[in-house]
C-alpha cells in the first residue's frame, strides 16, 4: 500500500515524531509512506507531489494550515478521489465547538474559522474522519489513536527494575541533570503546570533542578496578548521564585534523550484533550525515556491506555508525597514503568497502529 | 439572480460596506445577494448564507490577501460550485503585470509572488473583474462595483456637529509618503488657522500589524511624533457602519488612496462614502480622474499642490463648496448608484454565462 501523509511538518511540534515513525514502520512492513510536498531537508523523510502514485491521502490535521494551500490543494483534490482521502483529526476539530477552561477546538479570532467551517471543510475533503480518542463524540468519526509507543526508541534499555532504579538514583550512572523536566510548548498547560510546580517546590533540595522546555515559557507571547487568549498564560516571576529553568523547544528527535536526563517527567493533557480523551505523541513517547513518568491524568484514562500497572504512576492529589515515596522506593515504581512499557509495546506499538490504519482503509 | 459574495470578513476595512449596499440594492432590484458565512453581529446589515446550492453566481472579492481562501474553506467551494459560476473581483489590481509606483507601492514584491497569486486566481476562475474603467490586462473585464448610496447621504438638513476641521479616514497602508510629502507640510503652514484634525484608521502609530511581512515595512511607515506635534489626533478604525457618521464630524474630509490603486485608476468604497458624509471632500487625485468619476464639478475638489490654500478656501466659503458637493452627489446618483451597480453586475454575469454557453456549444 502506498500512503501519502498530508500535514505541515514542524520539528518542534505536532505530529512530526509520529509521522516520521509511520514512514519507517510502513517501510518495514513493506509499504511506501511519503509526505505530500516538495522534498524537505529536515526531517529526512521521503516527500512526493506525485499524488496519483499513492493509494490513499491521509490528512493529519491540527490547524487549517495542515491542508496545503492552492495550488497544491487542487492537485490533491483533483488527483485523489474523495473516497481515498482520510482525515486524522488530532485536535477534535470535527465536533461542535467545545470550551474547557481557556481551551477550545475552534476559535475564529485566532484562525479566522468558525466551528461550522471545520465540520463542512472536513466533509468536503473526506467521508472518513479518524480521531485519536477511544471515544469519539460524533457517530461519523472512527476511533484511531494514531500516536504510538516505540520500544526501539528506549534509551537506554533497562533489563530489570532494580537496574533501572539504581541507575536512576545515580548509583551506577551519572546523576540526573534535572529532578523534573517537562517538554511541551506553552499552550493550554499552565493551569495544570502551575499547581504541579508549586507542589514540588518543597522537594527542590532533594529533587534537583526543574526545567520547562518549549515555546514561550519565559513570557506570554505577543500573539496571545493581542488575541486576548489565556491559553498561553505563564508567570515568569513565579518560575523564577521557584527556581524553574526555562529553555526553548527541543527538536522532536532529541526529546527522548532530553527527558531521560531528568528523574521525573510529568505527562499532562491539555483541557481539551482531557475532555475528548485525545492522546498525543507525548502520551506514549514519555515512556521511551529513562525517567519515571508522572501521569497527571484521570485514572480511568490511565487504566484504558496504559494498563493497571501504570496506576502507581498517577500521583493523584498528593504529588509531592508520591514523588517522595518514589525517591524512597524507586525499584517498586520502576516495576510499574517497565510493566507499562510492556503493555504499551503489546497494545500500542506503531506496528499495531499501522495495521489498524490499513484495516480502516480497507473497510 | 442570486449572487453569493465570498471575501475576507473585515468589519472596518475593504469592501464590506459595498457588500452591505449590494444586499440592499439587490433586494430593491429583485435580486438576492448574500455573503458567504453565518450571521455576524458586527455586520448587522449583511445577509449571510452557507447554502451553496441556493445561488446562481459566486463572486470572490479579493483584496490584499489570499489567506482567507484557506485550504479548510476552499475544498467545499471548489467541489460544490462549478468553475463557470465563479468570478473574481480583483480590487487591488493584483491580476496585472508587476506594477511598481515610483519604487514605493507595488502590487507584488516579486515576479514569483505575482505568479503564485495569479495561479490562485486561475484555479478559481478565468473570469476576473477590476473596479476600473480601463483594466490593463486584456483578459480582465471592467466592473466598477463600488457605488453611491443616496439613501445613506447625510444631507445638510441633518447637520452633524462638526468636531474637527479636517478628518482623514483611512488605514496607513502605503499612504505615508503622500501624507508626509504633500499633506503634512501644508497643514503645518496653516495649522494656527485650523481647529481639530483627526486621522482615523490603523497603523498611524507606527506599529505594523504583528507578524506582518518585513517586506511590507514601507507600507506601514509613519511618524507618530510628527502627527502629535501637528496636533493631529489619531484614533483607531471604525466599523463600516460608522464610517459616514465619523466622516461627518469633519468640515473637510481628505480622501486619499494608496498610490498603486490611484495609478491603476481603481475605485474603492471610499470614493463614494465620502460623498455620503456631511462634509466637503477634498480629493488627493488628479483632476481628470476626479472629473471622470464625479463629473465636471469633481475637478473643483481635486487637490493639486496648493493643499493649504484649498483647505482655507473651503473653511472660508463653505456654502460654495456645499453647492459643488451637491452637484457631485447628483452626478453620482445618476451614474453610480448601487441600484445601477447591481444591474451592471447582473448583466455582466449573465453575459459571461451566455459567452460560455456559446463557447461550449460551438465546440
Amino acid at each position: 500500500m502506498n500512503l501519502l501523509l498530508v500535514s505541515r511538518m514542524d520539528r518542534f511540534a505536532r505530529a512530526v515524531s509520529t509521522i516520521t515513525r509511520y514512514v519507517e514502520v510502513g517501510r518495514d512492513l513493506g509499504h511506501e509512506v511519503a509526505i505530500f510536498g516538495e522534498q524537505l531537508s529536515e526531517p529526512s523523510v521521503p516527500c512526493s507531489l506525485d499524488v496519483e502514485s499513492f493509494d490513499y491521502a491521509i490528512f493529519v490535521v491540527y490547524d487549517a494550515s495542515d491542508f496545503p494551500d492552492l495550488p497544491y490543494l487542487a492537485r490533491l483534490l483533483d488527483h485523489m478521489p474523495k473516497e481515498r482521502r482520510i482525515i486524522i483529526d488530532c485536535l477534535g476539530r470535527y465536533n461542535e465547538t467545545i470550551r474547557v477552561e481557556h481551551d477550545f477546538n475552534h476559535l475564529e479570532r485566532l484562525d479566522g474559522h468558525q466551528g461550522w467551517e471545520w465540520v463542512e471543510g472536513f466533509q468536503a475533503v473526506s467521508d472518513k474522519v479518524l480521531q485519536p480518542t477511544l471515544s469519539p463524540r460524533r457517530e461519523d468519526v472512527t476511533s484511531f489513536l494514531f500516536h504510538a509507543y516505540n520500544p526501539a526508541a528506549l534509551s537506554p534499555v533497562r533489563s530489570s527494575a532494580g537496574e533501572a532504579a539504581k541507575a536512576w538514583a545515580g548509583m551506577t550512572d551519572t546523576a540526573k541533570e534535572y529532578g523534573v523536566a517537562y517538554v511541551g510548548n506553552n499552550w493550554q498547560r499552565w493551569t495544570q503546570l502551575r499547581p504541579f510546580l508549586e507542589a514540588v517546590a518543597p522537594l527542590r533540595e532533594e529533587l534537583g533542578p526543574v526545567c520547562l522546555a518549549g515555546w514561550d515559557w519565559n513570557k506570554q507571547p505577543e500573539w496571545a496578548i493581542e488575541h486576548g487568549l489565556k491559553g498561553a498564560d505563564v508567570d515568569p516571576e513565579l518560575l523564577e521564585q521557584l527556581g524553574v529553568e526555562t529553555r526553548w523547544a527541543i527538536p522532536f528527535d532529541e526529546v527522548i534523550e532530553f527527558v531521560g536526563r531528568s528523574r521525573f517527567c510529568p505527562v499532562f493533557h491539555r483541557p481539551l484533550f482531557r475532555e475528548l480523551g485525545l492522546v498525543s505523541n507525548r502520551t506514549f513517547e514519555t515512556f521511551c525515556a529513562d525517567t519515571i513518568p508522572l501521569l497527571m491524568l484521570p485514572e480511568a484514562f490511565v487504566r484504558q491506555i496504559y494498563g493497571d500497572a501504570a496506576l502507581a504512576l498517577v500521583p493523584g492529589d498528593d504529588v509531592a508525597g508520591r514523588m517522595e515515596d518514589m525517591m524512597c522506593r524507586p525499584e517498586e515504581y520502576w516495576h510499574a514503568v517497565l510493566e507499562t512499557r510492556q503493555h504499551l509495546a503489546e497494545h500500542h506499538s506503531h506496528e499495531r497502529r499501522f495495521e489498524h490504519l490499513l484495516g480502516l482503509l480497507d473497510s | 439572480m442570486k449572487i453569493l459574495f465570498l471575501m475576507e470578513k473585515r468589519h472596518n476595512a475593504g469592501s464590506i460596506h459595498a457588500v452591505a449596499n449590494y444586499v440592499r440594492a439587490g433586494d430593491e432590484e429583485g435580486h438576492t445577494v448574500a455573503l458567504h458565512g453565518r450571521p455576524d453581529p458586527r455586520l448587522p446589515e449583511i445577509r449571510f448564507s452557507t447554502d451553496l446550492e441556493a445561488f446562481d453566481q459566486f463572486v470572490f472579492i479579493v483584496e490584499s490577501g489570499l489567506c482567507w481562501m484557506s485550504a479548510l474553506r476552499m475544498p467545499r467551494l471548489l467541489s460544490s460550485v462549478e468553475r463557470d459560476r465563479r468570478s473574481i473581483l480583483d480590487t487591488d489590481g493584483m491580476y496585472n503585470a508587476l506594477v511598481s509606483v515610483d519604487g514605493y507601492d507595488r502590487n507584488h514584491a516579486t515576479e514569483l509572488d505575482r505568479r503564485s497569486w495569479l495561479e490562485h486566481y486561475d484555479l478559481i476562475s478565468d473570469r476576473v473583474f477590476q473596479p476600473t474603467v480601463e483594466p490593463r490586462t486584456q483578459s480582465v473585464r471592467s466592473l466598477l462595483f463600488y457605488g453611491y448610496d443616496p439613501g445613506s447621504t447625510a444631507r445638510e438638513e441633518h447637520k452633524s456637529e462638526k468636531r474637527f476641521d479636517i478628518v482623514h479616514l483611512a488605514h496607513n497602508w502605503w499612504r505615508w509618503r503622500e501624507i508626509d510629502s504633500l499633506v503634512l507640510p501644508a497643514l503645518e503652514q496653516i495649522r494656527p488657522s485650523l481647529d481639530g484634525i483627526r486621522f482615523i484608521g490603523s497603523w498611524w502609530n507606527g506599529s505594523p500589524p504583528p507578524a506582518s511581512d518585513p517586506r511590507l515595512a514601507a507600507a506601514f511607515q509613519a511618524d507618530p511624533a510628527l502627527l502629535e506635534r501637528l496636533g493631529i489626533r489619531v484614533e483607531p478604525p471604525v466599523p463600516y457602519t460608522d464610517v459616514i457618521p465619523s466622516m461627518s464630524q469633519g468640515r473637510i474630509n481628505l480622501m486619499s488612496q494608496r498610490p498603486l490603486l490611484r495609478h491603476l485608476k481603481l475605485l474603492t468604497s471610499k470614493y463614494f462614502e465620502v460623498f455620503c458624509a456631511d462634509t466637503v471632500p477634498l480629493l488627493l487625485m488628479e483632476a481628470d480622474q476626479a472629473e471622470a468619476v464625479y463629473g465636471p464639478a469633481g475637478r473643483h475638489l481635486a487637490l493639486d499642490d496648493s493643499v493649504g490654500e484649498k483647505i482655507l478656501d473651503v473653511l472660508a466659503r463653505p456654502d460654495s463648496y456645499r453647492e459643488i458637493v451637491e452637484t457631485v452627489r447628483c452626478h453620482l446618483e445618476e451614474h453610480h448608484s448601487y441600484r445601477q451597480r447591481i444591474r451592471e453586475l447582473v448583466t455582466t454575469l449573465e453575459a459571461s454565462a451566455a459567452d460560455r454557453q456559446f463557447m461550449s456549444g460551438s465546440r
